[in-house]
């Protein structure tokens, strides 16, 4: 038990580290300055002394949206596969009801972004709906492809029966999956080729579109809601599709795992600096990959077997 | 090991279909090549065959490092078009893909008990043969349908390392022959399309 709160906690404490790390890396690939890796939690302290100011036409959804951003998210958080050997984990939960709570956190999202009536919240809310709609069933498609390999629907069961018995049966369909997760990864975190959350560009933005009219702490609950997806995510890639050291003793175990979500931030930064972002018409070609890789990999698995 | 290479393999081939750039295409070809070098390597140690040794190591210097670099020196020199839109648009591409893996299982399926060892090899050798050619035919110009040319040699060399457990040396020596001899042919190709091109200019 302690040992199942302690992963949560220390996963919700490096949530803003790992998106000031991407940045950080950034820059530093860049060659600028890069920015101290504590920002994150500076701006949320920032935010936390701020007072919330609201749009007049904004309705009692902006008010509730984002707590109902945040919470979907920190359920999800407890449902992820265990870091550690002997942590207790939920076996039960499947890709729909790891895919829907998230749903429910974009849905609020949208909602938020359409209810201060500016026109860019509109703008933001409809691409995010664009993007998440292709998103949304590559990613039940890939979870679910790893968890037939993995032999139990649950995510958790499957990630604890991956680091036990590794399905070199099944590399095929296996890499087919987390070259799909990676692309997901990415598409739904609306980092670079997807989205890019440095700009403040109105061709170009999602995310930030959405949230432009929040302030306070509210604006810190999204943005603690973003990098608590982002966790999520990286966490799921680990344990899903790098699952070695899961047997070492504690201390070791959860520190090869932060390792894993670093090395994971990593990748994306490299992604981030070698690519140009997408035009938003061009989004559906790149989540059309991971669809067809997705569904490859349950073909791959069930027709071919390898 | 074999069954990631494979994988990679058929992740590289796929992600190249839906690919509109042309150095990315090069790049995307390179990586196959380099799997396919790779996996003879690995199926040559298994079995101690010297020849599929040479063979995977020829593999590795001439398609993944030479052919792809000669293409992108021939493109430049002959200034081709580097943005090569597919002509079947993705939405259908999506559709496809899947249908010629499921499609190929069901063909190879008579023929997989001739197979000593894994019959699926088989069944992902012809559907990555079926993926070149559909690289070949979404493509209008020529450069990309080279590639997809050079592809589908690939996928036959993965049938007959998979497939056969080594084909004779001399066979595989003539097919990698028969591939400089392309390049060449591919050259004077586009020496004839940059004369047309330059004679439209001039007209």
């Amino acid at each position: 038990m302690s040992l199942y709160l302690l992963t949560v906690a220390v996963l919700l404490l490096i949530a803003p580290l790992l998106l000031g790390v991407i940045k950080a890396l950034k820059m530093w690939l860049l060659f600028k300055r890069p920015l101290s890796l504590l920002q994150g939690y500076r701006d949320v302290a920032k935010l936390l002394h701020k007072e919330n100011v609201v749009s007049e036409e904004a309705s009692l959804i902006t008010r509730v949206a984002p707590f109902l951003i945040l919470s979907p998210l920190l359920i999800v958080l407890f449902f992820l596969p265990p870091a550690v050997q002997g942590a207790w984990y939920v076996s039960f939960v499947d890709a729909f009801t790891l895919t829907g709570l998230m749903a429910l956190s974009t849905f609020f999202l949208m909602l938020l972004g359409l209810d201060s009536a500016s026109s860019f919240g509109g703008i933001g809310a409809s691409r995010e709906a664009f993007i998440a709609a292709l998103a949304e069933p590559a990613m039940v498609l890939t979870i679910f492809a790893v968890s037939m390999m993995a032999g139990d629907l649950g995510v958790g069961q499957a990630g604890v029966n991956l680091a036990s018995r590794f399905p070199e049966k099944h590399m095929a369909s296996y890499l087919f999956a987390a070259i799909s997760f990676f692309i997901l990864l990415i598409a739904e975190n609306g980092r670079i080729p997807v989205d890019n959350p440095e700009t403040h560009l109105e061709l170009t933005m999602v995310h930030e579109a959405m949230i432009l009219d929040i302030g306070g702490v509210w604006l810190a609950i999204v943005e603690t809601a973003a990098a608590v997806k982002f966790v999520i995510f990286a966490s799921l890639f680990a344990s899903l599709f790098l699952p070695f050291g899961y047997g070492l003793a504690w201390p070791l175990a959860l520190a090869l795992f932060v390792g894993k979500l670093f090395g994971v931030a990593l990748a994306v930064a490299l992604v981030e600096v070698n690519t140009a972002k997408l035009r938003l018409f061009k989004v559906p070609n790149l989540l059309g990959i991971a669809i067809v890789f997705a569904f490859l990999s349950l073909i791959t698995f069930y027709v071919l077997g390898a | 090991m074999v069954d990631l290479l494979i994988g990679i393999f058929l992740a590289t081939l796929i992600t190249a279909l839906f690919t509109a750039r042309l150095y990315r295409l090069l790049m995307w070809y390179s990586l196959n090549s380099l799997s396919l070098g790779l996996l003879a390597l690995t199926i040559g140690r298994a079995q101690h065959d010297g020849a599929m040794i040479i063979s995977g190591l020829i593999t590795l210097l001439l398609k993944a490092g030479a052919i792809p670099w000669i293409l992108k020196r021939l493109s430049q020199r002959f200034g081709l078009v580097r943005q090569i839109t597919p002509n079947i648009r993705i939405q259908y591409a999506i559709m496809l893909v899947p249908a010629i893996l499921v499609f190929t299982f069901y063909l190879a399926e008579p023929i997989s008990h001739m197979v000593e060892g894994n019959a699926n090899y088989v069944a992902i050798s012809i559907s990555s043969l079926f993926l070149a050619l559909l690289l070949m035919m979404e493509h209008n110009n020529i450069a990309p349908k080279i590639v997809g040319f050079l592809s589908m040699e690939n996928a036959l060399f993965l049938l007959g390392t998979t497939a056969t457990g080594g084909m004779p040396m001399l066979v595989e020596l003539g097919i990698f022959f028969d591939l400089l001899m392309a390049i060449v042919v591919i050259n004077l190709l586009m020496r004839r399309e940059e004369m047309e091109n330059s004679g439209e200019a001039g007209a």
